[in-house]
């Protein structure tokens, strides 16, 4: 499998962010500061588990549901 | 008038207090924000700056060097009130022992503005509303608070961490007529006019990536970049022998991209192969290195932006970092520095760290307002 961390991290900004693209470029900020950078992920990129876990934490801390 | 500064580098309290404030009561402001030389008795002042303002709110912290219109000065008190035209509403809450709970103490904190603006932190409108955050500048709690502040609000927050004069042995904020250490305030601003930020830090990306693959983020500590001892990789990006590497921490530092916008993190030490941070690296973060530019041209070019971009300002909070003022005072550049604010009231301070969506370093983060 491959593509899960892109989708999940695409879906934290545009929760977070809710269309407005000023939130999406803040929230975007604010996942890079915590390591995880959108940026680094494709479609292609491997379903690593312990990412996966990380960026789960990030959502609940976040208050947002993925 | 809806905003006026204040300062006084009169070494005795009282009559520094005095000069303080019979300077801003003349607006009978609704909050007065100021940064004093830690060289002052930090309680003392406190009280005497809080019982001068009567009903204003009041707070602030120490510093390593302070900045007003058109100065950057040592060893000074510098102060700005705000009207309720500018400041509609405000409330300050102090989190303590931030070393020990810092986003337990975030949410409590968060608890309070809710119950005191009714509404959610989480749908608070981040056009009108704006956080000024002062921590101590040597908790190492930074990260973490502004890490928890950013996953429960949209609302911007701003600031700096407090100095102490280079001494790096205690610093202070300021609130509520007290002192505190191992702590930070948070003041949650309904604003009442356009208010805007500054982000600058005079640095060309060199075409260099290192990334951090060991770390002990607990200590800042960076063990390995690109998989090899950190100082090595370090000296051999930048061409020069490990043992010369500390000697470029403060020309050469490393960014955390966002786009082109960098989030600066400096080297502060070497520790055996590895290397000390004045802030966080996140295991497995791509890091650039940066190459130093002009501080003052910089400045200058980011504050005329934004001025085209927002409108004339009417104030400026700058948070400035002591490694910027310590290259300004090397550069014999101060005085350039201090001109470039002499049209509009500002005050500053040289912190030991700045804060604006997280923690940075040898950065200026500025809270502009129309």
């Amino acid at each position: 499998m491959a593509g899960v961390i892109k989708k999940m991290l695409d879906e934290i900004i545009a929760k977070r962010s809710n269309g407005n693209i000023t939130m999406m470029n803040l929230t975007k900020t604010k996942l890079i500061l915590k390591g995880l950078n959108p940026d680094k992920f494709s479609v292609t990129s491997e379903d690593d588990p312990a990412m996966i876990q990380k960026i789960r934490l990030a959502a609940q801390e976040m208050g947002v549901s993925i | 008038m809806n905003i006026k500064t204040s300062y006084s580098v009169n070494q005795n309290l009282d009559a520094a207090v005095k000069e303080i404030c019979s300077g801003l009561n003349e607006i009978k402001p609704k909050a007065v924000l100021y940064f004093a030389s830690s060289n002052f008795d930090p309680d003392k002042l406190s009280n005497k700056i809080q019982t001068a303002l009567g009903d204003a709110l009041v707070f602030g912290c120490t510093t390593s060097g302070e900045i007003t219109s058109g100065k950057m000065l040592d060893n000074s008190v510098v102060a700005m009130g705000f009207n309720s035209k500018v400041i509609q509403d405000i409330k300050i809450e102090v989190l303590e022992n931030i070393t020990n709970d810092s986003k337990g103490a975030v949410e409590k904190a968060f608890k309070s503005f809710e119950n005191h603006y009714g509404t959610l932190m989480s749908n608070l409108d981040a056009v009108k509303y704006v956080g000024i955050i002062l921590v101590d500048g040597l908790s190492g709690a930074e990260e973490r608070i502004m890490d928890r502040i950013g996953d429960l609000t949209n609302v911007p927050f701003i600031g700096g961490s407090a100095g102490d004069d280079l001494k790096f042995k205690q610093t202070h904020i300021f609130a509520n007529g007290k002192a505190y250490s191992n702590s930070a305030v948070l003041a949650l601003i309904k604003v009442g006019v356009p208010f805007d930020f500054i982000k600058t830090q005079s640095f060309k990306p060199l075409n260099k990536i290192l990334t951090a693959t060991k770390v002990n983020e607990a200590s800042r500590e960076v063990i390995e970049f690109n998989n090899r001892p950190a100082v090595q990789e370090y000296a051999s990006a930048l061409g020069i022998q490990t043992e010369k590497a500390s000697e470029h921490f403060m020309t050469n530092p490393v960014g955390l991209m966002v786009g082109d916008d960098p989030y600066v993190r400096s080297p502060q030490q070497v520790n055996g192969q590895s290397m000390i941070f004045y802030c966080n690296v996140h295991e497995g973060t791509d890091l650039t290195l940066l190459q130093s530019d002009n501080i003052v041209e910089g400045t200058k070019k980011d504050l005329k932006e934004k001025e085209q971009e927002f409108g004339k300002f009417s104030g400026i909070v700058n948070f400035n970092c002591i490694l910027r003022t310590l290259e300004l005072k090397q550069k014999q550049q101060t005085d350039s520095y201090g001109q470039l604010f002499s049209e509009i009231p500002t005050i500053g301070f040289s912190t030991y760290g700045e804060e604006f969506v997280g923690h940075i370093n040898q950065t200026a983060t500025m809270l502009v307002f129309k």
